[in-house]
């Protein structure tokens, strides 16, 4: 392997004068209590996933280069050269078999970060220009063309053009609409480039929503996209510019609240790293669509008729969104007043598992393979549930849920959260 | 004084010198900052971290692993209690009979419960992927450190050989891994303080 990146930038993402890298760097010790709390591990049986290894191929690099042991008497602390073979097992395991899903950070018997550290090692594999193509050609796009998946803003504009016609349709009102670029409204709603691209039900549901609500809303053409892939490459410029172009179309669009699709990462990257990228905070409100639509029910600006939604219903809940982020009461208030028969998977919330495809695992297809294995722990929590359709507020987990649902025959319907709300929306 | 306790007194001072290094190049990095909306309660969240967080039965390190958690508190117990004794063996203060055989008892099953945990360790091939010379080498230093602190207490061994393991494990316990002893706390800190920004601890349900 050759190596392109700045070995001595890579070395210096861990000399950092931060207490939370230098406590987390230090405490590990090595118990392997965490190998049963990692989806890659519990799916295949192999040591190398144990999450103690991914957080000692990081501190291994750090003692080598910042401690006296590992300076003076290397094997004794197993401090080890950022050279070819390490940075080829860094790239393995850090950006291969992790979803920096949290999951073991939780249960770790010392309380260090694990998946904080391989963000750290993924940064320093940034720094080498080690970012695997896939997921950094998703970078490339959203850099260069404002969206992951570089869709034209002509093509963006067909397709809400085509989804607002049948909003009027639906609520049977030709006032309604699906504002583009308007100024001084009260909140801009973000979007995954997946639901133009492959799920526009999504968009019209939520414009459906709004519509209940009598929301004044808008989205942008300019800046719409809620993903940050660069939080999962580690590129931290990259990451900050496409954090700042979301917050200057705040400004530009004079909105007072951003409100986050249902996106995992993004919701995370935008709302909790991006103000630490951009080293200040926002001027303005940042919260989920799933706060946004609690929100509304409890204000009782919407009306749901669980009866319209019969089936039973299970939920997934993203890890960014609530390990992560916080947000474990508000999905499940909507769901009770949305389906009639909900049901629990075990664990769930803050225990949950991941469903694989978080960590850019979705973009990476060098590990596809890998990434279906390790979801089918999640395929089996969906079975016993016994329930028809799976509501994620992710797009990220829906598309992992899709794909699980199509290789292990699942049999089951996967759904947005702004869907199933939609389908139960009482229109006055 | 004895050229012994001389130098297990260095070597007591080169130890909490260097502990006393990382902690204050820790606090001098200084508190964690964040620039997002708090949206929960750090301190309660830090309270929860050191406390409801460390429940066996909220961790699957623990609670999947009872036998391998209870030997680790036993470990650790006896190793404070040594330490303990330690001082008191500095400074001249003598046990009684009685006390001598109750810590003896402790030492004991933190000895044996270090033993337990290197044995697990040297014969898993799970472990063994994972480990170093530094966990053996840790291990054996501070199960050594118990053994021997129950032979002087109750037994009849060469006060000298007492202050030669000290002295070589309080030299070692800012090389290797046993500087968790400090670092432990400043993670528990620290991730009590992300989870409580963004209201993700206390955890919310039934877990």
């Amino acid at each position: 392997m050759k190596i392109n990146g700045n070995k001595e930038k890579a070395l210096a993402v861990l000399k950092r004068r931060d207490s939370k890298l230098q406590s987390h760097l230090n405490s590990c010790v090595r118990c392997g209590l965490c190998a049963e709390s990692c989806i890659f591990y519990l799916s295949t049986g192999e040591e190398r996933y144990i999450p103690a290894r991914k957080v000692d191929i990081v501190s291994s690099v750090y003692r080598r280069y910042n401690t006296l042991a590992g300076k003076l008497m290397p094997g004794l602390v197993k401090a080890r050269e950022l050279d070819e073979f390490t940075l080829t097992e860094m790239v393995d395991l850090l950006f291969g078999s992790c979803t920096m899903c949290g999951r073991c950070t939780a249960h770790c018997s010392i309380g260090v970060d694990i998946s904080y550290l391989v963000s750290v090692g993924r940064s320093m594999l940034a720094e080498m220009a080690m970012v695997p193509s896939s997921l950094q050609s998703t970078v490339d796009a959203a850099i260069k063309t404002g969206n992951n998946m570089g869709i034209p803003v002509d093509e963006l504009l067909d397709t809400l053009e085509w989804l607002e016609d049948d909003l009027r349709d639906e609520v049977d009102d030709t006032e309604a609409a699906i504002p583009v670029n308007k100024s001084n409204v009260n909140i801009l709603y973000t979007l995954n480039p997946r639901e133009p691209k492959f799920f526009p039900l999504s968009i019209s549901a939520m414009a459906k929503i709004f519509y209940a609500a009598g929301e004044s809303w808008t989205l942008s053409t300019r800046m719409y996209d809620v993903t940050n892939y660069a939080y999962y490459s580690g590129n931290l410029d990259e990451a900050r510019e496409i954090a700042r172009r979301l917050r200057d179309e705040m400004f530009e669009l004079n909105a007072r609240i951003c409100v986050l699709a249902e996106c995992g990462h993004g919701s995370r990257s935008f709302r909790w790293e991006g103000p630490n990228y951009l080293g200040s905070s926002y001027a303005f409100e940042t919260i989920t669509s799933v706060e946004l639509i609690s929100r509304y029910l409890k204000e009782g600006r919407i009306k749901l008729d669980s009866s319209l939604n019969t089936e039973r219903i299970t939920l997934h809940d993203p890890c960014n969104l609530v390990r992560s982020g916080g947000i474990f009461e508000e999905q499940r208030f909507i769901l009770e007043r949305a389906v009639s028969d909900f049901v629990e998977m075990n664990p769930y919330g803050y225990d949950n598992y991941c469903c694989g495809g978080g960590g850019g695992q979705l973009a990476m297809s060098e590990y596809g393979e890998r990434r279906l294995k390790a979801g089918e722990l999640k395929v089996k929590q969906i079975k016993n549930t016994g329930a028809l359709t799976v509501v994620s507020p992710c797009h990220n987990c829906v598309d992992q849920l899709m794909q699980l649902n199509q290789v292990y025959r699942m049999n089951v319907k996967i759904k947005t959260l702004a869907e199933i709300v939609a389908d139960a929306l009482v229109l006055e | 004084m004895h050229w012994y306790r001389i130098l297990s007194l260095a070597a007591l001072v080169i130890c909490l010198g260097s502990c006393l290094f990382h902690l204050i190049r820790l606090l001098r990095y200084g508190a964690p900052k964040d620039y997002s909306h708090k949206l929960g309660n750090t301190g309660t969240a830090i309270r929860y971290s050191f406390t409801g967080a460390m429940k066996p039965s909220k961790k699957e390190s623990a609670y999947l692993h009872l036998p391998t958690y209870t030997a680790g508190l036993l470990y650790h117990a006896g190793t404070f209690l040594a330490i303990i004794l330690f001082f008191l063996q500095l400074t001249g203060v003598a046990l009684s009979p009685v006390w001598e055989y109750i810590c003896s008892a402790v030492l004991l099953s933190g000895a044996l419960s270090g033993t337990g945990i290197l044995f697990k360790r040297m014969t898993s091939g799970k472990m063994r992927s994972l480990s170093c010379a530094d966990d053996y080498f840790s291990n054996i230093l501070v199960s050594s450190f118990q053994y021997i602190t129950i032979f002087l207490l109750i037994g009849n061994i060469p006060v000298e050989a007492y202050y030669i393991v000290v002295t070589v494990l309080l030299l070692y316990v800012p090389l290797g891994k046993l500087r968790h002893v400090v670092y432990f706390f400043a993670a528990r800190y620290q991730l009590g303080y992300f989870y409580g920004w963004r209201n993700s601890w206390p955890p919310s349900g039934n877990y």
